[in-house]
């Protein structure tokens, strides 16, 4: 019986091999597994390929067939690439992405986005939480004034406002920047990729306080690529993919509460409720920027919106107080 | 050698000798941006630009003083055979070769025109909190190959010449 | 063709167009997008060659290349260890093997001071080699110690190679750095060793100053001469202490390091413009030569990595073959010692070393993994000096064959590396049996 050759894909994805250990590489496993020879994704990790600025253009062009990233990170050329990784205050829990987009309809304003370059949008899942890890204890705002931090574009500039001083380095020199004093801090995530990646040796405070509940990022493949993937292939990575955001549903949720309560590396810090609220309706004012500044930034705001003022009226357990 | 090309010559390495030995000094131009990197960092705030134009500067410096180097030779060749050679053997073989060089920049140069189309296209800028657009360090890049490009055809003609028994 | 074939395939046409003579990086350049655009179409070869520009561009850590580069140039043309080979040779001179054995010492003072193994060279060439020759030193012996002492740039810190290693392998380069402090110290050990022995069982090969000479060195002199002891430990603690301290990033504490050394050699008013002319027209050179070797490696780098040459080459050492961590190591180095005879060394960096990173990662060698990564940066070093000096390929080889006086001829080179390269591998082989003279130190500066 001959068998056609099987399709090969490359895929590269924005996390490094520590984390993309977890966050993209069971799924493509799987994938691969069920697809048993018709087709095999081969995975590639941060800047194996192309490096990540310029994996969008890859994509785009054909060099690589799929990618796995949240928007900002690979820069895309679109109207939601603000929205994409951290939002400030754009969602509480993991569950609300994938609510978000499939009920409130961002997916749609997505799949547009990235239609007109020609790209696939597949789908949207959730991450982690963004909390910092420091190496003072943040118990105010006050304490957050000069600290060198390493953060997203957006989150960044959402931040300056409250005396922190941005700081990009190339990812995988954080640890040492951490550890020669460069950096006093990091805003990038919640308390399992710290311990994942490491920052946790380095870093001795947690903030529980977050600037954003989850973060978003997406599956996309070659619009063309795509289309030449017979229609059960297509299902089936639709399928692993959505697995994959489940994975990282519990591995995350798990982990921070686990980490928090037994992780034995960092110690819990808060800042008050009340002085906290300062910074949630800043962020608010930041939206109204953000939504000035276009018309489909304008229509994802208002989903923002109109999403958490459900939340808050609904009570608990969706929202407490 | 028909007098066209040995102008194209004359011309080209003239050009690329005056943008290497501009860009030789892109060196201190490096050194000053990292100098105020460490003096704004111990005496003000840390500066946010610095560390980006110091590798914009970098990019600058071995692109630009590329075609130069190749004028100096500066580029290490594997000589275990090509050192026994006679000139006229070597210039026989680089006269095959160079094509691997030409091609190989060629190459560069497209991707590298079709990026800088792109970053026009989109307006792109880096995702940094000083945020420049990238535009202009991708036209550098795209100068600086296709005058290793230009360089590369006159090592060409001039090993054409080598093998005529002429001197350029 | 399965995709192993292809990568046998790029791997035999490097080699060809490297033995034609072209450039080295348009050898390795145009083999990589060949087999990009025959993989990935048109696009797929402009996209690959292109972006390995950007990624070299993100090499934040390479900016200390042109840095190291210039200072190594400013010390060795502006003769700035005249003065520090002038000390080692009156303290060291009245004894047997004295002069070669304050030559080692200068060539790890000079290590200590720049991140590459030319500065130490040309150093070692141009001051220390005619002397000892004057002095009737065995020539194959020093020839020998210099190659090999030189070579200690890159193991003492500041390293060039550890920062690519550290870029590569994503270790902190402020460990690996330190990791090198030792195991280079070592190898200067076995080579004052060497020396003491061959001199000692034979006295011609490295005579005393005599009586005559030493009488018109008066001792105050001899004091005033151990101040130029001062230099190298100022650049070394300058450059060193703020970085590991964290107050500077590493690329910082090389732009101190070169403007350190830049204003010493203004100050000696050494810096003519003659000087000042090849200082800056040879580091443009240099670092060009390895800027475009390494914007090659990088894309042929990234071919291979599309290929899955990694994941073969991982499963064909550890399963298809089943051996245990120890001999694959092993087999590692020794196929790491061949192709460094033949490949341009810089290039062999970028092309071997992410081949080979992952597999040792995974190798459970009974050590923390957190250290595995860092001793193996130092065995990588050591096996890269090996490279530096052995033919038919090799920088330093070059470099000594273009600086050595006439009297030392070819064959004396490559005879003079016989004994040092068995020395290299003999600390290479401490290293592998006692990781902790790597690991001690940055263990102790930087925590478990
Ligand atoms: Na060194
Ligand atoms: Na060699």
């Amino acid at each position: 019986r001959a068998q056609a050759a099987p399709i090969r894909w490359r895929m590269q994805t924005y996390a490094g091999a520590a984390l993309g250990e977890h966050v993209c590489k069971p799924a493509i496993e799987l994938f691969n597994k069920i697809a048993a020879g018709q087709m095999e994704i081969e995975l590639y990790y941060a800047d194996q390929l192309v490096p990540t600025s310029e994996l969008f253009r890859a994509m785009q062009s054909g060099t690589i067939d799929a990618v796995q990233s949240d928007d900002d990170s690979m820069q895309s050329p679109t109207e939601v690439t603000v929205f994409g990784g951290y939002f400030p205050f754009a969602s509480r829990y993991s569950l609300d992405v994938p609510v978000l987009f499939n009920q409130y309809g961002l997916k749609q304003i997505w799949e547009e986005e990235y239609a007109k370059a020609g790209v696939r949008h597949i789908s949207a899942g959730a991450w982690d939480p963004c909390h910092f890890a420091t190496k003072d204890p943040i118990n105010s705002l006050k304490d957050l004034e000069g600290k060198r931090v390493f953060t997203f574009p957006t989150a960044g500039r959402f931040l300056a406002q409250f005396g922190v001083v941005p700081v990009q380095l190339p990812w995988e020199d954080i640890q040492v920047a951490l550890q020669t004093g460069e950096l006093d801090g990091i805003a990038w995530s919640g308390i399992t990729e710290d311990y994942t990646v490491g920052w946790a040796d380095v870093t001795k405070y947690f903030l529980t306080n977050n600037i954003s509940g989850a973060w978003i990022g997406h599956f996309f493949a070659n619009q063309d690529r795509w289309n030449e993937v017979p229609e059960h292939l297509q299902a089936l990575m639709e399928v692993c993919f959505e697995q994959s955001h489940y994975y990282r549903q519990w591995w995350y949720w798990g982990g921070e509460a686990d980490l928090r309560v037994n992780g034995p590396k960092l110690e819990l810090t808060s800042i008050p409720d009340e002085e906290w609220a300062t910074v949630e309706a800043a962020a608010r004012t930041f939206w109204d920027e953000i939504a000035a500044e276009s018309e489909t930034k304008a229509k994802v705001v208002e989903i923002f919106k109109k999403y958490n003022d459900v939340m808050a009226k609904s009570g608990r357990p969706y929202r407490y107080g | 050698m028909p007098r066209f090309l040995v102008m194209f010559v004359r011309i080209t390495e003239a050009v690329n000798y005056r943008v290497g030995r501009i860009a030789m000094y892109l060196i201190f131009v490096l050194a000053a941006v990292l100098m105020w990197s460490v003096i704004s960092k111990a005496f003000f705030r840390p500066a946010l630009w610095t560390q980006e134009m110091a590798q914009f500067t970098m990019v600058g410096y071995f692109v630009l003083g590329g075609a130069y180097s190749l004028i100096l030779g500066a580029n290490v060749r594997m000589d275990l055979l090509y050192g026994r050679w006679s000139p006229k053997t070597q210039a026989a073989v680089d006269i095959v070769t160079i094509f691997a060089l030409i091609f190989f920049l060629a190459t560069i140069l497209w991707g590298g025109i079709e990026s800088t189309a792109y970053a026009f296209e989109v307006g792109e800028r880096s995702r940094t909190v000083w945020r420049p657009y990238m535009a202009p360090i991708k036209i550098v890049i795209c100068t600086g190959v296709f005058l290793m490009l230009l360089q590369s055809v006159c090592f060409l003609i001039r090993d054409i010449a080598t093998l005529r028994g002429e001197r350029i | 063709m399965p995709y192993e074939y292809i990568a046998i395939v790029m791997f035999m046409g490097m080699m060809a167009m490297l033995l034609s003579g072209q450039r080295v990086f348009a050898g390795i350049g145009f083999v990589a997008v060949v087999a990009a655009i025959a993989l990935w179409g048109d696009r797929g070869g402009y996209d690959i060659a292109f972006t390995s520009a950007i990624k070299l561009m993100n090499w934040y850590p390479m900016l200390t290349l042109p840095m190291f580069v210039w200072m190594g140039y400013v010390m060795s043309e502006t003769r700035l260890a005249d003065d520090l080979y002038r000390m080692f040779h009156v303290w060291f001179g009245p004894i047997p093997g004295g002069l070669a054995i304050g030559t080692i010492l200068l060539m790890v003072l000079v290590s200590a001071m720049n991140g590459l193994s030319v500065a130490g060279l040309a150093i070692g060439a141009t001051i220390a080699l005619p002397e000892l020759l004057k002095r009737g030193y065995d020539k194959r012996m020093v020839t020998g110690i210099i190659q090999g002492g030189s070579s200690l740039g890159i193991l003492v810190p500041p390293s060039i190679v550890l920062v690519l290693y550290a870029m590569i392998a994503r270790q902190p380069v402020g460990q690996l750095w330190l990791a090198g402090v030792f195991p280079g110290l070592l190898m200067a050990g076995f080579f004052l060793l060497y020396v003491v022995i061959r001199c000692g069982l034979n006295p011609k090969m490295g005579p005393p100053l005599s009586r005559e000479e030493l009488a018109t060195i008066t001792w105050s002199e001899r004091i005033r001469l151990l101040r130029a002891g001062v230099l190298p430990v100022v650049i070394f603690a300058s450059m060193m202490g703020p970085f590991v301290l964290g107050y500077v990033s590493l690329v910082e504490s090389s732009v101190i390091g070169a403007t350190i050394a830049t204003f010493v050699a203004i100050a000696k008013r050494r810096l003519t413009k003659q000087v000042w002319e090849t200082c800056v027209v040879n580091t443009l050179g240099v670092s060009c030569m390895f800027m475009w070797i390494l914007l090659a490696a990088l894309a042929f780098g990234a071919v291979f990595d599309g290929l899955g040459a990694v994941r073969a080459i991982e499963s064909f050492f550890l399963e298809d073959l089943g051996l245990g961590p120890w001999t694959i190591l092993i087999l590692m180095q020794v196929s790491f010692l061949v192709m460094g005879m033949f490949l341009d060394d810089t290039a062999m960096l970028v092309i071997v070393a992410p081949l080979y990173i992952p597999l040792v990662a995974k190798l459970d060698l009974g050590m923390p993994p957190g250290d595995v990564l860092i001793w193996y940066g130092v065995l990588y070093t050591i096996t890269c000096q090996v490279a530096y000096i052995t033919p038919p390929f090799g920088y330093n080889l070059f470099l000594m064959r273009a600086m050595a006086p006439d009297q030392v001829s070819l064959g004396d080179i490559y005879r003079s590396i016989v004994p040092i390269t068995g020395i290299m591998l003999l600390t290479l082989a401490v290293i592998i049996l006692f990781p902790e003279i790597a690991l001690w130190l940055p263990h102790q500066v930087y925590g478990q």
